[in-house]
């Protein structure tokens, strides 16, 4: 298989609050990812797992740094033109799901493409469709908060893979779940992002889940201190 | 995305009551205060309603409805003598002490009309003929002075409930005896307690001979004259002052009575100031809840607006998406609470107290305040959702 750089971050640096109390949360930060790959970035707490996602999603703009996600340069964008770059490319799946409890399931998977212009009879048709595929069918018209943790998250799936965009962000998508629906999870996300222009990131405290990666990157202090292929060769603390 | 705004909005129907009630409750104080206001201001020009003719003549000093500078009863034949006019008749009003049967005083608006043609005689009688008023000692009631100044009895159950004065009843008025022969149906006043009716002669009695009775002249113009070309030749003829009895708010003229009454009060008494500042309350209070339970709303949501955010929705789209919700909001809270002061306003017209004039332009109003509350509220969340950071999506 032959694969293409899908992300790549070059000499990042963010940092947050006040000359005094500075927080440096990523510090000269390199990181790339394939297509095809599932990459996991793991590391303790506070290391900047968030920010370099938030940094590679287009919601961050580092101080200094390139980012290229497929051969696009992200700074120097505009927030409108970044807006319109995240409407086309990106999937999310977030902690805390972020279902709006207002909407109906369906509904909340039709967001991505009503705001790509799709018509509302299409959104729903696809939406409707990808909802069987995490096994959700006939629990469209219900509200996210009558749905376990797991189905939310797997409403949430379907949500960032429905209009099919070539990266998909996942933040902690199983710490807010139990072990076996962790797993069942990360399969559902592995079977449907499995696509050759496709690249998915995910961030992660979850040994558990080490397993469904193709690449793990070890992050410390705010740098990648080394990828490894084989989860087991990561630093026992971790597991 | 604006029909998913919508179902967001009507989605959580407890919060959905909370923001409607704040936007229907500042609707209706807006719209119940300023009614109450106008109703009370359209009580100070009341006896140029009840009092129908189309032209008035006055004392060029007079300023307003409820105030006589009584003129020599002479003036009536100069006015009479005036190119246009159809017929002048004479007309008292005074404010006096009526004496019931229990001994008790009550403060009443004497009226005496002409006897011969009964001009400026109430329009409706609900007991009684208008035309007894020629018997001796008469006198016409309208209902609520009926009511104010009726017996209170004490019944077998210890409750008292009044029983008010029907034809046949006697009170005094200066010692004479006031035999009532019919009770009327009139607006109520600002000033001057229930209106009583009597001739014009016989009020000159009531009033224990006074040197002048003659407050007003009720004018008639002659086809083809219209009220206000026969006020200019009255006063240019005459020296005194002629009025228009036009009393719609909107488009009165500037000779007219009621408007002179209105402003007259408006700025010579503290009326319109309190309740002005009562409306000016209603107003603020108005504003205040509803734009607060809105962007309390656009807060809750604040959250969900930034996924989409995240998710690539543009300002453009989102801004949208907080305008429907505010408009919806805004136009179902109005409805609301137009709602609720046209029922309130029913009772209280039907009770009569306090006074309440609904005119179509205070709900316009109401509307446009409302409706500016909501987009200035939307603007506040747009900005919000336009400072909130795509970034804290990930932040649990
Ligand atoms: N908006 C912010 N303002 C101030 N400091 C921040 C902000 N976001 C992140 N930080 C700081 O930057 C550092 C990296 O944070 P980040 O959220 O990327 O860590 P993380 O690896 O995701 O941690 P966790 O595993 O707890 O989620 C931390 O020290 C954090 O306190
Ligand atoms: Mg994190």
């Amino acid at each position: 298989m032959t694969h293409t750089i899908a992300v790549a971050a070059r000499q990042v640096d963010i940092s947050f609050g006040s000359e005094e109390a500075k927080v440096i949360a990523l510090n000269h930060t390199d990181f790339s990812a394939h297509t095809g790959e599932l990459i996991m970035l793991v590391g303790p707490s506070g290391c900047g797992k968030t920010t370099l996602l938030s940094v590679i999603a287009g919601t961050l703009t580092p101080q200094s740094g390139e980012i290229e996600v497929f051969g696009q340069r992200l700074d120097g964008l505009s927030q409108e033109e970044l807006t319109t770059f995240r409407r086309k490319n990106l999937g999310f799946v977030f902690q805390s799901f972020n279902l709006i409890p207002t909407l109906s399931v369906v509904e909340n998977v039709m967001i991505p493409l009503l705001i790509q212009g799709a018509s509302h009879a299409v959104a729903k048709k696809k939406a409707t469709e990808i909802l069987e595929k995490v096994g959700l069918k006939g629990r469209e018209e219900g509200k996210p908060n009558a749905l376990s943790g797991g189905q939310q998250q797997r409403v949430a799936i379907a949500r960032a893979l429905v209009h099919e965009p070539p990266l998909l962000i996942c933040d902690e998508p199983t710490s807010a779940l139990d072990k076996d629906t962790g797993a069942q999870i990360m399969e559902m996300i592995r079977e449907l992002s499995r696509a050759p222009n496709r690249c998915v990131v995910v961030v992660t405290h979850d040994f558990r889940i080490f397993k469904y990666a193709d690449r793990i990157a070890e992050m410390e202090d705010g740098k990648i201190k080394r990828v490894v292929d084989d989860p087991r060769t990561l630093d026992p603390t971790y597991l | 995305m604006l029909r998913l705004a919508l179902n967001m909005l009507f989605g959580d129907t407890a919060k959905l009551a909370m923001l409607l009630c704040g936007l229907a409750f500042s609707a209706l104080l807006m719209a119940q205060q300023t009614s109450v206001f106008f109703g009370i201001m359209s009580w100070t020009y009341t006896p140029v309603v009840n009092i129908r003719a189309h032209v008035w003549v006055s004392d060029p000093m007079v300023e307003q409805a409820n105030d006589a500078k009584p003129m020599r009863d002479t003036e009536l034949g100069r006015v009479r003598s005036v190119d246009g006019v159809a017929w002048a008749a004479p007309l008292h009003t005074s404010f006096l002490q009526a004496r019931m049967v229990d001994g008790n005083f009550k403060l009443i608006t004497m009226v005496g009309i002409d006897a011969d043609t009964f001009a400026g005689a109430p329009a409706q009688l609900s007991q009684g003929q208008i035309d007894d008023l020629r018997l001796p000692n008469t006198v016409i009631v309208d209902e609520w002075g009926a009511q104010l100044m009726g017996r209170q009895v004490k019944g077998p159950d210890g409750k008292i409930t009044t029983v008010p004065l029907k034809p046949g009843d006697v009170f005094e008025i200066n010692d004479i005896e006031a035999r009532i022969v019919g009770i009327c149906k009139v607006r109520r006043a600002f000033t001057g307690g229930p209106f009583v009716y009597t001739t014009y002669d016989r009020a000159k009695s009531y009033t224990l001979g006074a040197r002048r009775t003659l407050s007003f002249m009720l004018v008639e113009p002659v086809a083809g004259v219209t009220s206000t070309q026969l006020c200019e030749r009255i006063e240019n003829e005459t020296g005194l002052k002629a009025w228009t009895t036009d009393t719609v708010i909107w488009d009165w003229t500037d000779r007219s009575l009621a408007r002179a009454t209105f402003w007259w009060f408006w700025k010579n008494t503290g009326i319109p100031f309190s309740f002005g500042t009562a409306v000016a309350l209603g107003l603020f209070v108005g504003i205040a809840i509803s734009g607060q339970t809105f962007y309390s709303f656009v807060l809750e949501n604040l959250k969900y607006f930034a996924a989409i955010k995240a998710m690539g929705a543009s300002m453009r789209v989102l801004s949208a998406m907080l305008f429907v919700q505010a408009t919806t909001a805004g136009l179902i809270g109005f409805g609301l609470g137009a709602g609720m002061a046209q029922a309130i306003g029913r009772v209280m017209i039907e009770k009569g107290m306090p006074p309440f004039v609904m005119f179509p332009q205070i709900l316009i109003a109401t509307l446009v305040l409302t409706m500016g509350i909501s987009f200035v509220s939307a603007i506040i969340g747009i900005v919000k959702v336009s400072r909130v950071d795509a970034a804290t999506v990930f932040r649990g």
